[in-house]
């Protein structure tokens, strides 16, 4: 269920063979499964928990403002509170002492629930293999996607996003309580982005000289 | 730009208050004096008996010296000297605790040193004296083990409440992997939280006074307001809050720990994410105690890119600061507006740097590598698009009815109860003094550039961001005489220690080639010695206090940052206001986590 933009004068041209009210049905009803509305409808409706941490919530809070705008994929619904939430952005280094505020911060947040884990010490302790630090917030919370960077830039952010929601775009959930299994379906199995994007990144042969602004 | 002058920082730490401090004291104690260390950063350090420690304090405190006064405590700290092998004459000792003193209007320093040992670690509180030593001495006692006799609290502050161990002895681990690996189950949670608890009864409060009851309102490690993660406890009668518990250590981040195993080189980036809206002025009092301990003069031309990055980021700081003060009491669209200029400001850092944030970009002796071709071009643009803006957020934010009232007369306080809590930078300026490290012992050739020194009068909340504003536009008239006079000349100096080392001197010979080959995989041999350097941050003054033990890496790191001394002082000023004027205060003082915690 995508719909895509067009330019006025091709959307307004009436298509071949249609009558009139086959293309007024045509731009106003739309037919599908109810299971893949809801899962539309998840995908473009993340409401983020308003969390951060370190360095990289500075570059969170970037993604929020004019030149990046969140709103754009329909994530910018920020709350202050995990009740009201249903995505958390484990933006910085995570810390022992703050690992237990952490967790239950994240039992708080509302099911379905989704974790991006923002930066390299979030990933995996990053440069910091310290004695204070979490070597990654995946050692006690499910993590969905992870940005790398330090900090990551804001529109690395935005493309872990942009991979969260098509990740929960494909997953089916029960419609209501089911007896048995209460099971999510993952459509298709997430890839792994080094193996779609490394031809891509192989490919480049000719790097920018730092000589040159 | 005016023409060079010769002072230097060496010649400004010499100054008659410490010389007279010094006289005063070796009359007192004669031979009770330990030892008169010599350090190249020229700070007098004289050696104290525990016995004797307190009264040599309380006489600094209160005798003026050359007619000045050491009016701030600007350091408390200790040293695991059990492992040290360069101490030649100073006095046997397990454990030095120093005190680090500073006189403002004598423009001096001193420093305090005791010797302790393991099997007795313990000396008197300075509390009494300067009530910023409390959170000082809590952090000594945390990191070290060592007991303050007569701490009103003496309680973990960094680390949890539940930790063992204390994490700056040199027996403690440094990396989590040689610790047990971490989990984190319903149980442990359970127990965690429960320590972490606020419990009234342990500062001292009551639960209710003769005619009313107190509510605790627990404000963070997350809150939107906070800046971070910081937690504040709060004591109310009715809206009213009768007194506060900061609580810190959620940031914690082991940097002075990271300084004792990363190479001198290598330990550049962790400087950059100790105040991570700094970026690398954070690198300055760092790479500049280096290169005082290695005998490292810089070229001109280095110091005044130094400067010309410092100054970027300072304007970018002081802009999210801005925002975020004016989103915290209730204007939601400035912050959207400053981030563009931030954003833009980034654009040039990252076409001079290669990064936004952590650029970690000086280095030992130098800079990573030249000024882009075409820099120049767009550094003007910058000065160009700045100041009408600022005058538009003036007129946005400053001349805002509703602004003024929530935050003038709102968490004022005094020079002198700045100089009490170590408060520092524009938080001091606000009060009307006029101290400005650039100006009164310049580094990186500030002494050369025009600018002046923007102060304030009452000491609120209003004042701390005015003469912040106003500190924006300092910052683009020293960018613009950096363009306009940057000096031609070399990106490094071509002293051996710099590093990375010239590739030109390398393939000479098997001796310059092995000299190449340690000095970037060992990295440099610093010489024996002791340092301390500040600088005037984004925040206040940022000093590194380092003592090289003649190895690859820094014995001991000590981060003095602006941030910790300030957050400690969040109950004083703010007693008797309301919950909502308590977030004005908090945004008004401009704080970082990574900058308090470390």
């Amino acid at each position: 269920m995508n719909w895509s933009l067009e330019s006025a004068e091709i959307a307004a041209a009436p298509q071949r063979g249609g009558s009139e009210m086959d293309e007024f049905i045509r731009r106003n009803v739309m037919m599908v499964k109810l299971e893949d509305m809801v899962a539309w409808g998840r995908k473009n409706s993340i409401w983020p928990f308003n969390f951060g941490l370190s360095c990289c919530y500075v570059e969170m809070a970037t993604a929020f403002t004019s030149r990046h705008d969140l709103a754009r994929f329909g994530a910018e619904v920020i709350r202050g509170t995990p009740r009201q939430a249903d995505m958390i952005v484990i933006a910085g280094t995570v810390f022992r002492k703050m690992a237990p505020v952490v967790k239950q911060l994240y039992d708080q947040l509302l099911e379905p629930k989704w974790v991006i884990s923002m930066g390299s010490c979030a990933n995996s302790g990053g440069m910091y293999d310290i004695y204070s630090v979490v070597q990654g917030v995946d050692k006690f919370l499910p993590v969905d996607v992870y940005v790398s960077g330090c900090p990551p830039r804001p529109e690395a952010l935005l493309q872990g996003l942009l991979l969260l929601q098509e990740s929960i775009g494909k997953q089916r959930r029960p419609l209501s309580w089911v007896i048995n299994e209460q099971g999510i379906i993952q459509r298709e199995e997430n890839q792994v982005q080094r193996v779609i994007r490394g031809p891509e990144r192989i490919a480049a042969t000719e790097l920018r000289s730092p000589d040159e602004v | 730009m005016r023409v060079p002058s010769t002072v230097s920082v060496t010649e400004n730490l010499n100054a008659p208050v410490g010389v007279a401090a010094v006289d005063y004291l070796r009359a007192v104690f004669g031979d009770s004096i330990l030892y008169e260390q010599v350090t190249c950063d020229a700070i007098p350090t004289l050696w104290f008996a525990r016995e004797d420690i307190q009264r040599a304090l309380t006489l600094v405190r209160e005798q003026p010296f050359a007619g000045k006064r050491f009016e701030m405590l600007l350091d408390l700290t200790a040293i695991d000297e059990r492992v040290r092998v360069n101490r030649t004459g100073q006095p046997a000792s397990e454990f030095t605790v120093v005190y680090h003193l500073m006189s403002f209007s004598g423009n001096g320093d001193l420093r305090l040193k005791v010797p302790l040992f393991d099997n007795d670690l313990h000396l008197p509180t300075a509390t009494v004296l300067w009530p910023n030593a409390n959170w000082y001495e809590r952090e000594v006692w945390d990191m070290f083990g060592i007991r303050f006799d007569g701490h009103p609290n003496l309680y973990r502050l960094v680390l949890p409440p539940t930790w063992e161990g204390h994490a700056l002895r040199k027996e403690h681990p440094a990396r989590a992997t040689e610790m047990d690996p971490f989990t984190l189950d319903d149980a442990q949670t359970d127990i965690q939280q429960e320590a972490l608890k606020f419990k009234p009864e342990e500062w001292g409060m009551k639960r209710a006074s003769e005619d009313s009851e107190f509510m605790f309102l627990n404000l963070g490690p997350n809150h939107p307001s906070v800046h971070g993660a910081f937690r504040i406890a709060v004591q109310l009668d009715g809206e009213i809050l009768v007194d506060a518990v900061p609580d810190i250590g959620y940031h914690h981040r082991g940097a002075e720990k990271m300084g004792e195993r990363q190479s001198w080189h290598t330990f550049i980036p962790y400087t950059d994410r100790i105040d991570y809206l700094g970026g690398v002025m954070n690198n300055l009092p760092y790479v500049m105690a280096v290169e005082k301990m290695a005998g490292i003069e810089v070229p001109e031309r280095v110091k005044v890119i130094r400067v010309m990055l410092s100054e970027m980021f300072r304007i970018c700081s002081h802009l999210l600061f801005y925002g975020t003060f004016a989103q915290d009491v209730g204007q939601l669209s400035p912050i959207f507006y400053m981030f563009v200029e931030r954003e833009r400001i980034f654009n040039i850092i990252e076409s001079i740097c290669g990064a936004r944030m952590h650029p970690g970009w000086f280095r030992i002796g130098g800079v990573a590598q030249d000024l882009p071709q075409g820099w120049e071009q767009r550094v003007r643009e910058l000065l160009d698009f700045m100041p009408a803006r600022l005058d538009e957020y003036d007129s946005m934010v400053l001349n805002n009815g509703i602004l003024k009232r929530r935050t003038q007369g709102v968490g004022a306080y005094t020079t002198q109860d700045a100089f009490d809590w170590g408060v520092t930078g524009a938080g001091l300026r606000a009060t009307g003094y006029e101290w400005d490290m650039r100006k009164q012992r310049p580094y990186s050739g500030y002494e050369n550039f025009e600018f002046d020194v923007p102060i304030a009068a009452n000491g609120d909340c209003y004042d701390r961001c005015a003469v912040r504003v106003e500190e924006m536009r300092q910052s683009l008239r020293i960018i613009k005489q950096c363009v306009d006079n940057m000096p031609s000349g070399d990106y490094k100096s071509s002293h051996p220690l710099t590093t990375p080392p010239r590739k030109e001197k390398t393939m000479q010979d098997i001796e310059t080639l092995i000299n190449h080959f340690l000095s970037v995989s060992w990295g440099p041999v610093i010489p024996p010695n002791e340092v301390s350097m500040s600088i005037e941050a984004t925040k206040g003054i940022n000093s590194y206090y380092l003592i090289s033990d003649g190895n690859t890496t820094s014995y001991r790191t000590r981060i003095r940052t602006p941030s910790f001394a300030h957050l400690q002082m969040i109950p004083t000023i703010s007693r008797g206001f309301m919950v909502s004027d308590l977030i004005a205060i908090i945004a008004s003082i401009d704080f970082v986590m990574a900058d308090v915690d470390r």
